[in-house]
């Protein structure tokens, strides 16, 4: 397909490798981040980080939105699963992530009405064929899946779907990019930006990260040439002692994003006040609720959700993973009692879980004695 | 969209042929390159026609692809 196997090409990629080994300084290291789980899957899946010199290094940041939700969320969903009469429908992803007491799917095969849906315009044909039922979407996602939600939402209420509701567990990236950018054991010297949140919200808000911060921000794509050229790109300004935001995905990326996207969004959520974030602790204004105007389709309103706050299992330190603390395979859990059969940690549970691509690929090329 | 990608992560964002459009709705019947059918949501991107590429996540059309 059109701008797809162009952006595989082999050869290509040997070259732009080639040409990162020729950029870096012998001595020097480049920590990049890739924030988005999308690239941490890429980067395993086509063996990207075998390619580098040992002077990159790639470490995997919070992008993963199925990571960073707190068990106490998990626990409030399956709380609404169990009402009688409620059709509770999530992607497939959220199936797994386990809460205090189980999973959705354990939930499901207790007795609760679980459903995976694909989208949310799928649950609310769920509740348009059960006008008998509650039916609730768990909605979840970073600013590329809520424009789904909002247009979903802005649908269910010009129709007067009245059995509708929407769990809103949205996040926001900028939000704890600032928050990881402000603690002083950060050690990062560029980022590979989210390109498909970046399609939303444009490149402009990612600014404050070289002018504030002074780390080069490049808004990358997520095909392995997309990824190599980023890091090409980064390590290039590294090198030539420059900073800046640039877009390596401009064939997607407008610079203010997409306006009609962010119009929706706006008219259907608010900012929540702060939110928590697993690993990263509570982090204002880093997540959004259903505006006022749509707060009738707010399942958290229709069903007083217990507000359920609990802590990680001691063992898990998927808080360490997601800032770049430690790597994947230095948690002490990792592989043997945490696996994607059996996750301890919601890393481990999505295949963009920083965890989990390691568990799939990278385990072997670490295991062959490839740099990772 | 596929068994191995997490749906809420951004890189499931598929290129999508559109096949026919429900202007009205603001819904389009797409492919993908694997020949799985879905009903897309086009509110964020404007006026689609039939043979139109779209970037589609969960659901909704995101961006609509500049003509080569």
């Amino acid at each position: 397909m059109r701008f797809v196997q162009e952006f595989r090409d082999a050869e290509l990629g040997r070259a732009l490798a080639h040409d990162i080994r020729a950029l870096v300084e012998p001595g020097r290291t480049y920590k990049l981040m890739e924030v988005c789980g999308g690239h941490t899957h890429t980067i395993y899946r086509y063996g990207i980080d075998g390619l580098l010199p040992d002077e990159v290094e790639l470490v995997h940041g919070p992008g993963c939105p199925v990571c960073v939700l707190p068990m106490g969320r998990v626990d409030d969903g399956i709380a609404i699963a169990h009402k009688p009469g409620v059709i509770f429908t999530c992607f497939g992803d959220m199936l797994r992530v386990p809460g205090s007491r189980g999973s959705l799917l354990e939930a499901k095969a207790e007795g609760a009405d679980v459903r995976m849906v694909y989208s949310p315009l799928d649950a609310l044909a769920v509740a348009r064929a059960n006008p008998e039922r509650q039916v609730v979407f768990f909605a979840i996602g970073f600013e590329t899946t809520a424009p789904s939600t909002a247009l979903t939402l802005r649908r269910a209420k010009a129709e007067r779907v009245e059995n509708f509701s929407c769990m809103c567990n949205h996040v926001t990236i900028v939000p704890p990019l600032r928050a990881l950018l402000d603690s002083p054991t950060l050690d990062i010297d560029g980022f590979i930006g989210p390109g498909h949140v970046a399609s939303v919200v444009g490149v402009r808000p990612f600014q404050f990260i070289p002018a504030e911060h002074g780390k080069p921000f490049v808004a990358a794509g997520f095909e392995p040439l997309d990824v190599l050229q980023s890091i090409q790109m980064i390590v290039a300004q590294l090198v030539g002692g420059r900073c800046e935001l640039e877009n390596q995905y401009a064939r997607v990326v407008a610079w203010d994003g997409n306006p009609r996207a962010l119009d929706v969004m706006a008219e259907v959520f608010d900012t929540r006040e702060r939110f928590e974030w697993r690993g990263l602790g509570f982090i204002p204004r880093s997540a959004l609720k259903l505006s006022e105007a749509y707060a009738e389709l707010d399942a958290e309103r229709r069903f007083r959700t217990p507000g359920a706050r609990v802590a990680d299992p001691e063992a898990c330190q998927c808080g360490e993973v997601l800032t770049g603390t430690i790597r994947p395979w230095e948690c002490k859990v990792f592989g043997t009692a945490c696996t994607p059969e059996r996750p301890i940690g919601t890393c481990m549970v999505s295949p963009e879980g920083a965890c989990a691509a390691y568990y799939a690929y990278g385990r072997y090329a670490r295991e062959r004695g490839v740099t990772v | 969209m596929t068994a191995e990608h997490c749906q809420t992560c951004g890189d499931v964002a598929a290129r999508m042929l559109v096949l026919a459009v429900d202007e009205a709705e603001a819904l389009a019947l797409c492919q993908d390159e694997e020949g799985r059918r879905l009903s897309v949501d086009t509110g964020v991107v404007g006026s689609v026609l039939p043979g139109d590429t779209l970037l589609v996540h969960a659901g909704a059309a995101l961006i609509k692809e500049p003509v080569a």
